[in-house]
């Protein structure tokens, strides 16, 4: 597996009585992003400072390019400054006492660099986030935004392969987030870094990676491109965690062998056809169905697949989409519609989504 | 640069040694004192022939002696915790002129030492001679106005030198209490007096009961005001009986331990979080015209606790013969030249001011280490250590002294009767104060600031030089004075280790009291304290600097 840039394999790690991990593998290529996404005290971040070496796991093994910097059968843990991974902080840890320059070459003296490389480096690290006239600044009279950037800057002035992000953004306000966002996008694939990036911000991690790892209670849900993860989830947890889905219970009515829809009976009696991601095996109770993909139309039913009549009941305006609360033969849906998709509240409507989008859930 | 070296091995022995060094200073005199404690027979004898529970069977014949240290521990302690509820909520809840500066006033008589403050006290109002009384015959009072021979009087000086530990306590409490509880009290209709009695005495009981408990102990092993006030008064708290002084020492140290345990689980218990808690700037109720009226009480503590001592041993250090009748003074300054003069004096305070810098520097830079390990290293073995060190905190100073001269004595490095010896016993107690100062600076600085630097390639070492010891100088700057105060004023311990070639002040003050010169006491007592003072200054300028809270 020399193709691999990080492979963590049966990661447990336990504080005290409490198993944090639980036997987490996963491998991430040279070059590639992944995320860990998960609600706080999943595991993402006790796996990400694992790797790091700021946590020291109770069994199974770390390898960066090959190299095992953990492993329990070896009896092998390899100190966090010799594992040659970066690292950005959730609280950016800029040091208050130096000034960005210092902040920056950090990485680089500790390298013992000459002196002119130290201060190119630094240049060059400063200029990718735009902070080049901020070096002499003491570190301590910054923005959140300009932290923000130097402990990115100080990550990578010292030419690492691995880059592990920790909730780099949470401490950020919304706009600011999602200005940087779009900057640590294309920073990661300039530099052509491999970086494991760990958030509970969905949207966050569906924007920023080339393969999400959904993780809940110390273990992985499911993994798989950002578009697999929100079209195909697998579970109720990630149908339910990423994005916002409508989870339907019910009873499989067919199981056809082989691809084609599978035919799905709602707790009120609606028949659903439904896509699987999987090969059902026939005691799955349950449908999701993202309010993205739920049309709404005033015409009423025809007898296409996956069409039923609803009422609103309530309308909830966000700006950039419109909520429904729908009442349907099945209980409840939400249902989200551009605000130029406009229904009073009462009106008697048209459900209808297609069969890929109803997702027949595995667990 | 240590970056070569695998950091297992570095910060895995450094951590050992440490471990081995705080267990050995502190426990292995404890070892002494209990071994000292069960000898019934020759006391100078170790290991030991004889043993048997003797010496605690004859604390029943010294039955007065443990009564009149109790009865005075609970008086100082009541006295202490109402000066430090009344002046607390005073300086935090009401608002008057200029209350942060009194506020540090009020601490002034700890730094002064209940030592000073009792040879103050003795001047002004031993019976019939001191100054208060004289004034109250001269306005034509009959008897003595006070007795500070008195248990009462020993209590009063504990209080008002030893008591400040209650004051800041409570007002710790009252500032960490959350503003907004109050006024939504006061926003549901309630009025000021209700407000005070059904929402902040309430939240507030738990930190005084605290400091109460925690002063109670403190008054228990604190002996320097009954050392100087009782003997005139032969009104005796000490014993002279080694094994029977050894298994008091120990029946103190069980009270003291008990009382700090209990303390510890009330500060523990989570529902106390206004101790604890983030610091508030409460809203200070307008008083209206008893604003006076508090502002007096505040300066009223401050001069018998400062201003009436301070003069009082002026006058007496510049006086040929110690009078407080105004026609009789002789001024002179030979006191101060005495002080200088006499090669013993002289040398103590020479010793006192080097044992002072050597242990504050070595101490901060162990001690930051120190710290480190138990705070922030996940080595094993790191929550005993903290224990360790902060045990001397629970054992009276007077009893840790007797246990270190045995065991010093009884050790083939012939350190005793040296200042070496009395170097590793103010090391020794004064460590739980030094790992307070750094482990609340230390509590305050992001672990991932230094998580960082190790993940950047910096060695433990590297870490330590660039990124952790210089975001922890005010809190080194703080403990480095702290613990140059606490050696300057050490009382307890050096009073068992000093000898004739390593004499330290505070001793030296008492013993020149005991030996009746009053003049070359009060003297040596005003060089101490300026010098205390001074290093105060520093601290006050430094900490206001850092914007860091000195507790």
């Amino acid at each position: 597996m020399s193709e691999a840039r990080i492979e963590v394999s049966n990661l447990v790690v336990r504080y005290g009585g409490v198993i944090a991990v639980d036997g987490v593998s996963f491998t991430v290529g040279r070059g590639e992003h992944v995320t860990l996404l998960g609600p706080s005290g999943c595991g993402k971040t006790t796996t990400l400072r694992a790797i790091a070496g700021l946590e020291e796991p109770s069994a199974g093994a770390i390898r960066i390019d090959g190299r095992a910097v953990y492993s329990s059968a070896e009896r092998r843990n390899v100190p966090s400054e010799k594992r040659g991974v970066s690292m950005v902080f959730q609280s950016y840890a800029v040091w208050p006492h130096m000034t960005v320059f210092d902040n920056v070459a950090y990485g680089l003296r500790v390298r013992k660099l000459p002196r002119t490389e130290v201060a190119e480096q630094v240049e060059r690290a400063l200029g990718l986030v735009q902070m080049r006239e901020f070096a002499s600044r003491p570190a301590s009279n910054l923005s959140g935004g300009q932290q923000q950037r130097v402990a990115l800057a100080r990550a990578v002035a010292f030419s690492p392969t691995v880059v592990l992000f920790d909730e780099p953004l949470s401490n950020l306000d919304a706009k600011l987030r999602a200005e940087m966002r779009v900057e640590l996008h294309e920073l990661q694939r300039r530099l052509g870094i491999t970086s494991v990036y760990v958030t509970h911000d969905q949207e966050e991690a569906l924007a920023i990676s080339d393969r999400v790892i959904v993780m809940n209670n110390g273990g992985i849900e499911q993994v798989g491109s950002p578009e697999t993860i929100y079209n195909r989830p697998k579970s109720r947890f990630v149908a339910d965690f990423v994005g916002s889905a409508n989870l339907i219970g019910g009873r499989m009515k067919s199981s056809p062998n082989g691809p084609g829809p599978v035919l799905f009976e709602t707790a009120g009696g609606v028949l659903l056809q439904a896509r699987a991601a999987h090969a059902p095996h026939g005691d799955e109770d349950r449908v999701a169905i993202r309010t993205a993909y739920i049309d709404l139309a005033l015409a009423p039913p025809n007898n296409a697949p996956n069409a039923a009549a609803g009422n609103v009941r309530q309308r909830l305006f966000h700006g950039d989409f419109i909520q429904y609360i729908v009442d349907w033969p099945a209980g409840q849906l939400i249902v989200r519609r551009p605000p130029t998709e406009l229904f009073e509240e009462g009106a008697a409507v048209t459900i209808s989504f297609a069969a890929e989008h109803c997702v027949l859930l595995e667990t | 640069m240590r970056g070569s070296f695998p950091r297992v091995s570095t910060q895995s022995i450094v951590t050992l040694l440490i471990l081995l060094v705080c267990g050995g200073l502190v426990l292995y005199p404890m070892v002494f004192l209990a071994e000292e404690a069960l000898n019934v027979g020759d006391p100078q004898e170790f290991p030991l022939q004889e043993w048997g529970l003797g010496n605690f069977a004859a604390l029943g014949e010294d039955w007065h002696i443990l009564a009149n240290t109790g009865l005075v521990a609970c008086l100082a302690t009541v006295m202490a915790v109402i000066f430090g509820f009344v002046v607390a909520w005073i300086l935090t809840r009401a608002r008057v002129p200029g209350g942060s500066r009194l506020e540090r006033l009020m601490e002034l008589p700890y730094y002064m030492t209940p030592l000073v403050g009792a040879l103050a006290w003795a001047i002004l109002a031993s019976p019939r001679t001191g100054a208060l009384n004289q004034l109250w015959h001269a306005i034509g009072g009959n008897g003595d106005l006070f007795d500070i021979y008195s248990p009462f009087g020993i209590a009063w000086v504990m209080a008002l030198f030893e008591g400040t530990v209650a004051f800041v306590m409570i007002s710790a409490a009252m500032k960490s209490m959350d503003p907004s509880l109050e006024e939504t009290s006061r926003v549901l209709g309630a009025g000021k007096f209700r407000t005070v009695m059904k929402v902040t005495l309430p939240l507030v009981m738990p930190g005084v009961l605290g400091a109460t408990i925690f002063v109670f102990a403190e008054m228990l092993g604190s002996f320097a005001a009954a050392y100087v006030l009782g003997i005139p008064g032969r009104y005796y708290v000490i014993t002279p009986d080694y094994g029977r002084a050894a298994a008091m020492g120990i029946s103190l140290f069980a009270v003291m331990l008990v009382t700090l345990t209990i303390y510890r689980l009330i500060v523990r218990r989570g529902n106390y979080t206004t101790i604890t808690g983030k610091a508030f700037r409460p809203r200070a109720m307008d008083v209206g015209r008893a604003t006076w009226v508090l502002l007096a009480v505040c300066w009223a503590y401050i001069l018998v606790a400062v201003v009436l001592p301070m003069l009082a041993l002026l006058l007496t250090s510049f006086q040929r013969f110690a009078t407080v009748i105004v026609g009789q003074m002789q001024f002179t300054l030979v006191n101060y030249e005495n002080a200088v003069r006499f090669a013993a004096v002289r040398s103590a305070l020479v010793n006192s001011l080097v044992l002072g810098f050597g242990v504050a520097t070595f101490g901060v830079l162990f001690m930051t280490v120190l710290v480190w390990i138990i705070y922030r290293s996940r080595a094993p073995g790191h929550g005993l250590i903290e224990y360790v060190a902060m045990f001397p905190q629970a054992v009276p100073r007077l009893v840790f002294g007797l246990a270190l001269l045995w065991a010093w004595l009884n050790i083939p490095i012939p350190i005793y009767g040296t200042l070496w010896l009395l170097a590793l016993a103010y090391f020794t107690v004064l460590m739980p104060l030094g790992v307070r100062t750094l482990a609340g600076v230390m509590l305050q600085i992001d672990k991932s600031l230094e998580e960082c630097a190790r993940v950047c390639g910096a060695s433990w070492g590297y870490q330590l030089r660039t990124v952790t010891m210089p975001l922890l100088r005010p809190g080194i700057v703080a403990a480095w004075l702290l613990l140059f105060i606490a050696s300057v004023r050490e009382l307890g311990v050096s009073i068992f280790l000093v000898g004739p070639n390593a004499q330290v002040i505070a001793p030296s003050i008492a013993s020149a009291w005991l030996s009746s010169s009053t003049e070359l006491s009060t003297a040596l007592a005003i060089i101490q304290t300026s010098a205390v003072f001074v290093a105060l200054a520093i601290l006050f300028r430094a900490t206001r600097r850092f914007s860091g809270e000195l507790r």
